[in-house]
This record gives C-alpha cells, structure tokens and sequence, in this order.
C-alpha cells in the first residue's frame, strides 16, 4: 500500500461544529434581543432541518451538516415568524435544497437561502411584514422602498435596532463569528472580502432606479447602509462561505463574490424586494461550477480527451 | 501533546499544510551493528554470483544486462558467503573494517581528476539517487545539455525525516566534495548545498530548481533541460567516497521515528539490513503501531514482510493511530482545500471525475490526500486516473 499515511486533524464534521460556534454569539445575541420568540425560531428550524436529513439519510447526521443549515435558516427568518413556518423552512431546506441532489456535496444550490427564497414566494407576508415591533421601535425594514419608508440611520442598523432577521439583531456578533471562521482558515477569507466590497463599491457609485430615487433616496451613496441593513453580512460570512455550493479555486470565488455583491446591489436598487441577499446567493451558485471551469481551464492547457490507441 | 499543538496551530490557522515533526533533528547519528546477512534486491540486475560463493566486502555481485540504457551495479556490504541469489542476493557474513584513515585526506578531490574518470567511479560505485529515485548517479553525470549548475538537495520536507539534515551537520565536508566532484564532472562553475525544508514538498526536484535558480523546468523535461543538476545530500556523499577512498555505494543513513519507536534517531545502516532487525534494534513497539512505513509517511509505502532498507529508503516510520488520523471517508464538500494544498494548482476533484492529460503531472505528494477534510484518498484516486491516462495516451 502506498502513502500518504497521514491525514490534517481538520474533518468535515470538525468545520460544521465550527460554523455552528461562530453562529452562536449571533443566535444568542437574537435570543437576548428578541427573548422567546427568538428561540422558537431557531429550535423549529434546527429541528425541521435535522427532521428530514433523518428521514432521508440517517447516516448523515453525524457529519452535522443539517444543523448548521438549520441554524443558518433561522438568521435568515424574522423572530416574528411562526414556529411552524420556522420549522418548514429547515425542512425545506433539506427536503428540496439537499436531499433530492444526493446529499452532502452534491446540492448546487445554498440550502438556506434556497428556503428563503422559497418562503418569500410562498408567504411573503411573513418575512416583508412593512412594519413590527422591534425592541419597542416600530419602523420599516431598513432597506425598504414603500412609500413612507424612513432612513434608519447606519448606528440603528449598527446596534439592531430595525427590524429584520435573526442574523441583523447584532450585526457585530456575525462580523465577528465570520472573522473568527476566516481566522481559523475555516472558510475562505477571499469570500466575504469580495462580497462586501463589491456591495460597498456598488453602493457609493451606482445610481438608484425610479422607485429608490422617490421613496428611499437615502439608500443611494451610503455603502454602510448596505453593509449592515439587509442580510448582507449573514449571506457574506455564511452564505457565500458554504463550501459546498461556492467554487473551489481562489480565483473563481473571487469572482464568485463578486457577482453576488453585484446583484445584491442591483436587486436592491432596481428591484421592488427590499433585500436581494439570499436571491444573489442562489444567481451566484448557479454561476459558481462554470466559473470553476473557467479558472481551471486558464490554469492548466486545456486538450480534448483523447482515443484510446487502438481506436485511433 | 504533538498532536494538540498541531490541532490547535491547524485552528488558528497556523499550520503550515504538512507537519514538520522533526523530533530527531538533533539526535546524532549512531551505526547500528552490522546484521548477520543482506538481502540485495537484484530489481532486474543480473547476479554475478552463486550461492555457496564466497565474496569479499564491498565486492560486485550484481550488474544490469549488457544492453540496458542505464546500467547499475550492486555491491555487498557484508564479506562472507552467497546464500541465495533468487529476487535478492543474500550474503551472510561481517562488513569490512573500517578505512584506515578515511577522513585524513581533507576531503579534497584529488587533483587533476578528468570528468570522464569520475562518472566512472560512480558507475562501478555502483551510486544511486538516495533522495528515494534510485536513478543511477553516473547517468546524471553525463548530460547533452550544458550545465552551469549542481545542486545539493537537503531540502528534506518529508515530516519525520532528519538523515540529510544529520549527514549535512556531520559530514558537511565530504558532501561539499561529492558537489565538487559533480561539478568537474558536468563541468558546471556554480554549486550550491539547499536545505530549505520549509514547506512539503520543497524538496521535490523541480521545486529545489525554481525556488533556487527561479528556472521553471517544463512538463516532461529534466533540471538538465534548464541547466541544472540536482542530487541528493548522501548522494553527494558517496559520490565523495567513491572517488577519494573507492568505497562502493553499501551503506546510508536513515531516520526510525514514530510513537511507537523507543529509540528515534539517525542510523547509519548497511544496505541490504532487514528492516526488522533496525525497528528490532530501535524498540519498536508493534502493538502501539497503526502503520509501519518504508519511507516518508507522505510518499513512503506500508513495510512489506521481509523488506530490506534498499538505497532510496530514507527511513523507517511506526506511527500510533493518533499520529495518522484514520478517518473514514466522507463525501466531498467541495472545500476546495485541495486545490489550494496542491503545490503545482492542480483543479483535484475535477481531476478525479473527469482525467485529463494534466493528470500526468502529479508527483503524488499526497498534499491533498493530508488536507481532505472528508478523508478521501484523493492522491490515490489521482494515481489511479493517471494509470487511466497512460493507458489512453
């Protein structure tokens, strides 16, 4: 038997329990900010995720995979969704965005924001309520472009105090649970980098379409509005960052990033949705295997698969 | 404790891809007594004698057909009798004295020495690669292409390994020789002793080149290609006793380490030595050995029953479980780990699902295969896809 006989203490299991820890300081910050609710949230979608990756394949729950989607879909929901439609979100997750590719590996799509996505459709009243009760401050989503829409100042969505998700009632515990899994080379640094400064560069220079410029003008020229408000830092550090679904030489992920920012931004400008994090993430996977291709194809010369010698 | 602190540097991020695990580095290198019979494999060289001979130390026994491209010669370090010669040539006797004064001449190249006398020497020396190639020196030494430049390769990046660090401590002088002498021979005007072993796979002969000399050597071509000669620390040295004592190619220096080794270090051993008798005389420890490797714990093999140290066995390893971290194999998340881990940018997985010629260009360090997260044996899938690849090419 030949070697190599050693193998790196990393496993994969080793990287699902370090996404769920540096998940932690944000679910317990939702939880301290948000109290019951918020834990509703993230139990049923833990729960609804772990349900059907058992139902599937038993085996694979060892690997915890389908807890960190869990909890990556529960900072994707607002606290103000029902335990069941939580709940259903995990599942969807596995149930459509996992499970039917084959499992762990093979799925092209995020799980987590492909239940977002889902959700929006289905019941978007859930997740764009135009206004709740947050911390006793009633006011818009902060990126929201309905007529009577406020600016929610970059110190409000600095501290959490607009409504959103789960991933935005302390933006700095998800900044630093994402530099934490960039230090212990856990993801990719390169990713969030590219992400958050496309969607930095693009907020400064790009120009609102019709409805920003009447309802939100506010939004346009103002790069931390678009770091903090929506789910720009979740999809950054734990979005974009799933191995699984994003490409895997540094250059495509660079460029992969980089569009995701691009249609955050552009989804966010020129589009009704007020946040288009989740439906960049889902445009930039579905790009990531041909960028793949493409930085493979610059890095080795390319020949086409020859005939055996005895075809020829 | 090894392993915690390198757990704990792989969290932060710190680790360089490979473990050094350099234990041995200072462990100074002790001659193992001599066995009492070798087993030379004869590895398609024709014996030059039969059994119930009787052969003197250092005396041929075996040689390559008339007509082979590269001939080898072997020789025995033992002086006795000629047990067997059927797969290896088995003496059973005692290694020669010593040389009288082996060290007295200054290791300075005699003089005067023409090239042609020095590939010579190494030929009927009967000097191999010892990095782990095999390749027979005086081939090496006999170029189409003009070459400016010998290399000295110390760069001994396999984790474990400190035999050419030890050779190059203690014996300094008589590689620097070996390298005087290679340059006449190539007629090169530059020389260089590497032991930059900073990352795995640094010593791997195209990457001495390039971080060295900044010549990238193209797929399919040689150091010689660009200029340059490249050989092995203990190669170097016995080019250096071949020449200046006439001492045939019958011993080298090995690192035995491993957490199930008692006595790790740096063992000057005739070739030839069951690889028992040397883990028997380091305290091996079977029942705490996962895996017992002849060779690199990245590019060595499992120890087979009965193997022998042969020329390019740079040691022996008995490592416990918890330094080989058996996993079982996951499916792959695409982390990409690999690509960034393969030092010449391979695209791994894509490789594995779909072989292309660039297959071809692996060199199996087993990068990849350390970094998987999933456990998949990618150096071995890639292996096999280049065996795919020759057969289609």
């Amino acid at each position: 038997m030949k070697g190599p006989f050693l193998r790196s203490p990393q496993s994969t299991r080793g990287l699902m329990i370090q996404v769920v820890a540096a998940a932690t300081p944000a679910l317990i910050a939702a939880v301290v900010r948000l109290g019951a609710p918020a834990a509703a949230v993230i139990v049923s979608a833990i729960a609804g995720a772990v349900a059907v990756e058992a139902l599937y394949h038993r085996r694979g729950l060892a690997d915890g995979s389908a807890v960190v989607t869990g909890v990556i879909v529960a900072l994707l929901l607002p606290a103000t969704a029902p335990p069941w439609l939580a709940a259903a979100g995990g599942a969807i997750a596995i149930g459509l965005g996992k499970a039917p590719w084959g499992g762990l590996g093979k799925n092209p799509f995020n799980p987590a924001a492909l239940a977002r996505g889902v959700l929006m459709v289905v019941v978007p009243a859930h997740l764009f309520a135009p206004a709740w009760t947050w911390d006793a401050v009633t006011a818009a989503s902060p990126l929201s472009k309905e007529i009577g829409a406020t600016a929610p100042g970059w110190l409000a969505l600095a501290q959490g105090d607009v409504p959103g998700c789960l991933g935005q009632a302390a933006p700095w515990t998800i900044v630093l649970g994402g530099v934490a899994l960039a230090a212990m080379r856990t993801i990719d640094w390169r990713v969030p980098l590219a992400y958050l400064a496309t969607v930095a560069l693009l907020a400064v220079v790009l120009p609102g379409g019709d409805r920003v410029a009447a309802h939100a003008p506010w939004l346009v020229g103002d790069p931390l509005v678009h770091l903090l408000g929506g789910g720009t830092l979740v999809a950054a550090f734990f979005l974009l960052t799933d191995p699984v679904t994003a490409p895997m030489t540094p250059g495509a992920r660079v460029a992969f990033a980089a569009i995701a920012g691009a249609a955050t931004m552009a989804v966010r400008h020129y589009t009704p949705y007020p946040d288009g994090a989740a439906l960049a993430v889902l445009l930039a996977n579905a790009l990531a295997p041909w960028l793949d291709r493409l930085t493979v194809e610059r890095r080795v010369t390319p020949r086409g698969r020859r005939a055996p010698r005895d075809q020829r | 404790m090894t392993a915690l602190r390198e757990r704990l540097a792989a969290w932060l991020g710190l680790a360089a891809p490979v473990p050094a695990r350099k234990h041995t580095r200072d462990a100074a290198i002790v001659r193992l007594p001599a066995p009492a019979e070798v087993a030379l494999p004869l590895a398609g060289l024709v014996a030059a004698v039969a059994p119930g001979d009787a052969v003197a130390a250092w005396a041929e026994v075996a040689r390559s057909a008339a007509a082979a491209r590269w001939p080898r010669r072997l020789h025995t370090p033992l002086g006795g009798q000629v047990v067997s010669i059927d797969g290896a040539v088995v003496v059973r006797g005692v290694p020669a004295d010593a040389p009288a004064a082996p060290v007295a001449v200054g290791h300075r190249a005699p003089d005067g020495l023409a090239p042609e006398a020095i590939v010579a020497a190494a030929r009927d020396a009967g000097i191999v690669g010892l990095g782990g190639g095999m390749f027979p020196t005086h081939a090496k030494l006999v170029s189409p292409h003009p070459i400016d430049t010998v290399l000295i390769n110390g760069c001994e990046s396999e984790p474990y390994f400190t035999c050419d660090h030890r050779v190059l401590v203690e014996h300094r002088d008589e590689v620097e020789c070996g390298m005087a002498l290679a340059m006449r021979a190539v007629g090169a005007t530059t020389g260089a002793v590497l032991d930059r072993e900073d990352y795995y796979p640094a010593g791997y002969e195209r990457f001495v080149v390039r971080d060295r000399l900044g010549r990238d050597i193209p797929p399919r071509k040689l150091p010689r290609d660009v200029g340059a000669l490249v050989l092995n620390v203990q190669s170097a040295r016995a080019l250096h006793r071949a020449v200046c004592l006439g001492e045939p190619l019958v011993s080298r220096v090995i690192t035995v380490a491993g957490g199930a080794i008692a006595r790790p270090g740096n063992y000057q051993v005739w070739l030839g030595t069951p690889a028992a008798d040397v883990l028997a005389a380091c305290g091996l420890d079977a029942g705490r050995a996962a895996q017992v490797i002849a060779g690199g714990p990245m590019m060595g093999h499992a120890l087979a029953a009965g193997e022998a140290i042969a020329a390019g066995t740079g040691g022996l390893l008995a490592l416990t479980a918890e330094e080989v971290v058996a996993r079982s194999e996951q499916p792959c998340i695409r982390c990409g780990r690999c690509v960034e881990a393969c030092p010449i940018g391979l695209p791994v997985p894509l490789l594995v699902e779909r072989p292309g010629p660039d297959v071809l260009r692996c060199f199996s360090c087993g990068a990849c295969h350390y970094v998987c997260p999933s456990a998949i044996p990618l150096t071995a899938r890639l292996r096999e896809a280049a065996a795919e690849e020759v057969k289609w090419d």
